[in-house]
């Protein structure tokens, strides 16, 4: 029964490891919360902060459009912070299709 | 000749390419292919002659195929279009893709059989992009009666690149906008395959596997790692992966299916099974998995080359890299010609033929062997790999996607072995998510660490001065 071969080692080992890793985070995020900030990413990877992006930082994405980049952040600037992502359908040149688009983009803390 | 189908499928591309620029007439093409074919048969025993008119013939087959192509059928949906007066048309067929969820939009493909304009009902064939307002639970292979216009496809911009063309080449030349439940009638029965609906199936359960253990970030990244389903990944994530030259990380390619067999092989192994039995039951698996992940250029090709490999046990031959490479390139040609200038495909088999090409020139120069830290050797061979790769697609991707990115060789140094261990933490998510779920959970947490870690570097990569330049 115990006669496994190299490859079959190696899977165990893989797995067992991964099984052991998996309990000690589980067992480090019981005692420090703060633990789940390294387990899982934080939405920053994914998303632009859309009160505190930069003009540069939006028009070096390739997801807005440069004169629609401008208007966000003039809206911004003129009005006030957004406070939901809605509001982005005010800015001129956000129809229904490219407000779908955009709410990929930005997320609002 | 040593390598006589890496010979012909050179030939057979070149006729593509050939028949592309100056679009020959298919009459006059099968006339000459029959005057080489006879010509070939009557001089068979003399050796290189008859070698230089097979391959001719199949430089002949490739035009031959590419006009054939360009040649729509008489029933073909496109031949039905009225441009006058925009009138309402009324099409029956059955979904021929995984309706997909995008801006708050349905979209899938519609085989097409039958087609009613102005009270007039014919047969029709061929497939119809169906855009949908609203979204409406639908599956692969669902009978469908659609009421609505039909409208020439959107080019979107004037370069080769357009996306009309990107459909063309796919067969799709007409869109049909649906902005109403009642223009859509969801008949009994279903049609299309029943292999690829239980796949798609599968596929679906596999991604709520995902799901139900990572978070929305992580998961969409595994399911894109794993399944190779992009559809829920986040815009900024692909974008720094296009910037940093990893994206083809986000790709289920040849070490996917690489893992696939080992798994099959392994658990078949275990179970004591006969080596014949084996490889056939491990070759199946390759082409479920080549299904369920919607059987891409890069998924096909590794499961030829994978099923070669395992073939060759039978014809007890060695098998050779670059004749499976070509082997694997013919089967998608020979389908579909107009594969040859997609740029996936383009970039797919290039990056395997440069890997194959210059790695062991490179290893020979540095004179790698030698070398008895392991660790460095490692290193340097990841180093090498990579480095290969990006010499053989730079140019490819400079004159398509006009973006030169530095840091592509760095970052793939560091992103493919994490990328590496995530796809295998995966695998076993994704499995101990179908045996055993309870242990699913302890797996999710370290695949997550690392999904993390990968993200953090790439983002850290693209912020380093001159990492990329668009042009």
């Amino acid at each position: 029964m115990l006669n496994f071969t190299p490859e079959e080692r190696k899977v165990a080992l893989f797995v067992l490891s991964l099984g052991l890793a998996g309990l000690i985070l589980n067992s480090l995020a019981k005692l420090n919360c703060r633990i789940s900030g390294i387990v899982y990413p934080q939405i920053q990877l994914a998303r632009l902060n859309i009160n505190q992006v930069t003009l540069a930082e939006l028009t070096r994405t390739k997801c807005v459009p440069e004169k629609l980049a401008q208007r966000i952040i003039e809206y911004r600037n003129l009005q006030h912070e957004f406070v939901s992502l809605d509001e982005l359908k005010e800015v001129k040149g956000v129809g229904r299709k490219r407000f779908e688009k955009l709410k990929e983009i930005f997320f609002i803390e | 000749m040593k390598r006589l189908l890496t010979g012909l499928a050179v030939c057979y591309g070149l006729g593509i390419i050939l028949n592309g620029f100056f679009r020959l007439n298919f009459w006059l093409i099968l006339g000459a292919a029959i005057a080489v074919l006879v010509w070939a048969g009557l001089v068979f025993r003399n050796k290189y002659l008859s070698l230089i008119l097979i391959l001719f013939l199949a430089l002949l087959s490739g035009c031959l195929n590419l006009a054939n192509s360009a040649r729509l059928s008489k029933c073909h949906i496109r031949n039905f279009m009225i441009y006058k007066n925009n009138p309402v048309y009324r099409v029956s067929g059955f979904i021929a893709s995984m309706p997909e969820l995008k801006n708050g939009q349905q979209w899938f493909t519609l085989q097409t059989q039958e087609v009613q304009a102005d009270k007039l009902k014919y047969n029709c064939c061929g497939k119809l992009l169906i855009k949908m307002d609203f979204e409406q639970a639908l599956n692969y292979g669902d009978n469908l009666t659609l009421t609505g216009s039909l409208k020439r496809l959107p080019g979107f911009n004037s370069s080769s690149r357009s996306y009309r063309d990107f459909l063309a080449r796919k067969g799709i030349y007409l869109i049909m906008p649906v902005k109403d439940s009642r223009q859509i009638i969801l008949r009994s029965g279903a049609s299309g395959s029943a292999l690829i609906r239980n796949c798609f199936r599968l596929r679906v359960y596999l991604e709520q596997i995902i799901s139900r253990y990572l978070p929305p970030l992580p998961a969409s990244i595994l399911s894109a790692m794993v399944l190779g389903q992009k559809r829920n990944l986040p815009r900024l994530v692909n974008e720094n992966m296009v910037k940093s030259g990893t994206v083809h990380i986000l790709v289920v390619s040849g070490f996917n299916v690489g893992i696939v067999a080992f798994i099959a092989d392994l658990l078949l192994k275990i179970l004591r099974l006969r080596r014949k039995l084996r490889f056939i039951l491990t070759a199946s698996c390759l082409l479920v998995y080549c299904l369920v992940t919607g059987a891409t250029n890069p998924v096909i090709r590794a499961t030829v080359m994978g099923i070669i490999f395992l073939s060759a046990y039978f014809l007890k031959r060695d098998p050779d890299i670059y004749n499976s490479l070509m082997a694997a390139a013919l089967f998608i040609l020979a389908f579909d010609p107009l594969q040859l200038f997609d740029i996936g495909f383009q970039l797919s088999f290039i990056s395997v033929l440069a890997i194959v090409y210059f790695y062991p020139k490179f290893e020979a120069l540095i004179c790698l062997k030698n070398c008895r830290i392991k660790v460095l050797k490692f290193i340097i061979a990841g180093c090498l790999v990579s480095f290969s790769a990006w010499l053989g697609t730079v140019l490819i991707i400079a004159l398509n996607f006009r973006i030169i990115a530095p840091v592509t060789v760095l970052a793939n140094m560091i992103i493919v072995p994490l990328a590496t261990l995530i796809t295998l933490c995966g695998f076993t998510l994704v499995l101990s998510g179908l045996l055993y779920p309870d242990l699913a959970y302890f797996f999710s947490q370290p695949t997550s660490v690392l999904i993390n870690l990968l993200l953090n570097i790439n983002q850290a990569l693209v912020k380093l001065p001159l990492a990329y330049i668009y042009f």
